[in-house]
């Protein structure tokens, strides 16, 4: 790359600017990436981790948990089916609540999580001690409410119902449409809200037996846990706008290294035209280009990769950013692709010089 | 046949433009011997520029025939065109057109990179060259900070760097004062002779035929006289 870097070295300010603003976008990729990922996990992670991949719901909820209803008989009918099938499954409730600290007036959004235990969707005890379903009116609840000045062995106030319910354990990363999660038994559900309605059957199987149970019942539809997600109001709104603007940040990129590498090849078109007339293939500038290119993309992006992880240490913890090895891999190789179709523009232009320009006529 | 190191058969040139029809060079037949300096002169528009791009494969011609070094150039590809380009032909062209983030070291260098030659052989064969052009002092400097005369010697050692065969200079000197320009030509010859090559240069300048061999003199595409001279380097 005898050119290349050459040029790099002769014409520094030049190339560091067109890199400033690559580092730049790349970031800006990378952040809203790990913004978008954050969200989706503080939005939902209790769905998004959980171990099961299918969810039995109405048929008539048009694939949203919380418009879903399913009969009590028809729930232990579905139960029934799958245990003679030798899928595990879980019945899951949620409602949404507001609670109050006692002796304040604060209050504070959570969602209810109805669950069995032992089961499938019971969470991971991080502190405390998980309830049985005998237990009354205790409940484990997400780490983040111990920001609002809980810990173990509190109670908390249901403010429909006005019941005090005790903490007994914290869960790590549990939330639902943006709130923490409160598990606890159907018991206690029942005594909190006056009804305990299945708002889905959780099954942990493939694809196959999905479609087995989608096919035994009438009224119900089995969804996977990403349809699911997105049934969560707000859910794809969220995820739908920062993906827009990761889609428009890459369409940005491209052109802004299109147009920056395309203006400087029409300006060296005599100089191509000299290099071909003393001998050079096309095919070695091209080598040349895609070098510097695929160089300044890529130490732009370690650059912004290292920007990137600073940026996550300085910002406060509970903000939702999230961002994965796997999701930096996914991001770079994008970011290079893209890179590379906006360099083609100049290839083609300097495939197209002919040595004949270096005589000067093209002027 | 193999002392011609340049020869042009029944060669002619006719650009299309629009509907018209523009013959730029007629049935021209040359013949280029090696040690031979040849100058090309006549008025602007002659052709002078296109005959030298036709010699130099930079340009098809309509009919006829040429040879560069025993090689017929309508018989290659583009990819042998190149290799001729970059192993028999060394070019110098009216501005200098030397790449301009290159040194000076490093455009001769870039000649033996292109054909894929060893990078220290290179440089020592550089160097001996810009010593012998009386540039070490600019070894490591840019184009832009060469005078005309330097960049134009530069140029000439950059198209003597891969031993070529012939070497087609396109107005060398218009650049540069009289004094220059005479000891840019006259390093031209010198290297035709001592390597035993040749080459064609286009001139305007009157005052650099007494250092070529051979005066071609040209109107409307054709070569209407020949004048040869003895040489005090033969
Ligand atoms: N690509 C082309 N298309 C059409 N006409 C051309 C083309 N190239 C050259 N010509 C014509 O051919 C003629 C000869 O051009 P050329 O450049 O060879 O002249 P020249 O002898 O080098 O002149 P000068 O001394 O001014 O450099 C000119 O009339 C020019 O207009
Ligand atoms: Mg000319």
């Amino acid at each position: 790359m005898f050119l290349a870097l050459r040029e790099f070295k002769h014409a520094k300010v030049r190339y560091l600017l067109i890199s400033l603003i690559m580092i730049l976008i790349a970031w800006l990729v990378l952040f809203v990436s790990g913004l978008a990922n954050g969200l989706s996990s503080d939005n939902a992670s209790s769905i998004k981790t959980m171990k099961p991949e299918y969810l039995v719901l109405q048929k008539e909820a048009d694939q949203r948990i919380n418009r879903s209803a399913l009969d009590d008989d028809l729930a232990a009918d579905i139960r029934e089916f799958t245990q003679r099938h030798d899928t595990e499954s879980a019945l899951l409730s949620i409602y949404m609540a507001t609670l109050t600290k006692p002796g304040t007036s604060k209050k504070l959004d959570a969602a209810y999580f109805g669950i069995e235990v032992p089961g499938l969707l019971q969470p991971e005890i991080t502190e405390g001690k998980m309830f049985t379903n005998e237990s009354v009116d205790e409940i484990v609840v997400d780490q983040s409410i111990k920001n609002e000045g809980f810990s173990l062995g509190d109670r908390i106030i249901d403010e429909t119902s006005g019941k005090k319910l005790k903490i007994i354990g914290f869960t790590k990363n549990q939330s639902f449409s943006h709130s923490p999660v409160i598990h606890m038994n159907m018991k206690t559900l029942l005594s909190v809200k006056n009804e305990n309605t299945i708002h889905a059957i959780a099954l942990k199987g493939d694809k196959n037996t999905a479609k087995q149970v989608e096919k035994n019942f009438s009224g119900i539809e089995t969804v996977s846990k990403s349809q699911a997600l997105k049934g969560i109001p707000g859910y794809q709104e969220e995820q739908g706008s920062l993906l827009m603007m990761i889609v428009f940040l890459f369409v940005i990129a491209a052109f802004v290294l299109a147009v920056f590498f395309y203006v400087i090849t029409i300006q060296k078109i005599n100089q191509f035209g000299v290099l071909k007339a003393i001998g050079a293939k096309t095919g070695y500038l091209a080598k040349n280009i895609i070098f510097q290119v695929m160089f300044l993309s890529s130490v732009s992006l370690l650059i912004s990769i290292a920007l990137t992880f600073t940026a996550s240490f300085v910002l406060p913890d509970h903000f939702p950013f999230d961002l994965s090895p796997f999701l930096i891999v996914i991001c770079s190789l994008l970011f290079l692709t893209v890179a590379l179709l906006g360099s083609f523009l100049s290839l083609f232009k300097v495939a197209k010089v002919d040595a004949i320009d270096a005589i000067g006529r093209a002027v | 046949m193999m002392e011609h190191k340049l020869i042009l058969d029944k060669v002619s040139k006719t650009f299309v433009d629009g509907e018209k029809r523009v013959s730029v060079i007629e049935d021209m037949t040359l013949k280029v011997n090696e040690g031979e300096f040849v100058a090309v002169v006549g008025p602007s528009g002659s052709g002078k520029s296109t005959f030298l791009s036709l010699a130099g494969a930079l340009l098809a011609p309509t009919s006829g025939r040429t040879f560069v070094g025993g090689h017929e150039l309508s018989q290659l590809s583009e990819s042998g065109l190149n290799r001729i380009r970059l192993e028999k032909l060394g070019f110098v062209f009216q501005s200098s057109n030397l790449i301009p983030y290159l040194t000076v070291i490093d455009q001769l260098i870039l000649v033996s990179e292109l054909s894929g030659k060893e990078r220290e052989d290179a440089k020592s064969k550089a160097k001996k060259m810009i010593k012998r052009l009386g540039l070490s002092h600019r070894i490591n400097h840019y184009p832009e900070q060469l005078s005309g005369g330097e960049r134009q010697r530069v140029a000439i050692a950059r198209a003597w760097m891969n031993d070529p065969e012939l070497i087609l200079a396109d107005e060398p000197t218009a650049s540069l004062d009289s004094e220059r320009g005479k000891e840019v030509v006259q390093m031209l010859a010198d290297e035709v002779k001592l390597r035993g090559k040749a080459a064609v240069m286009v001139t305007h300048d009157q005052r650099m035929l007494d250092l070529c061999d051979r005066i071609l003199y040209m109107e409307d595409g054709r070569f209407v006289k020949e004048k040869n001279q003895m040489n005090e380097a033969h």
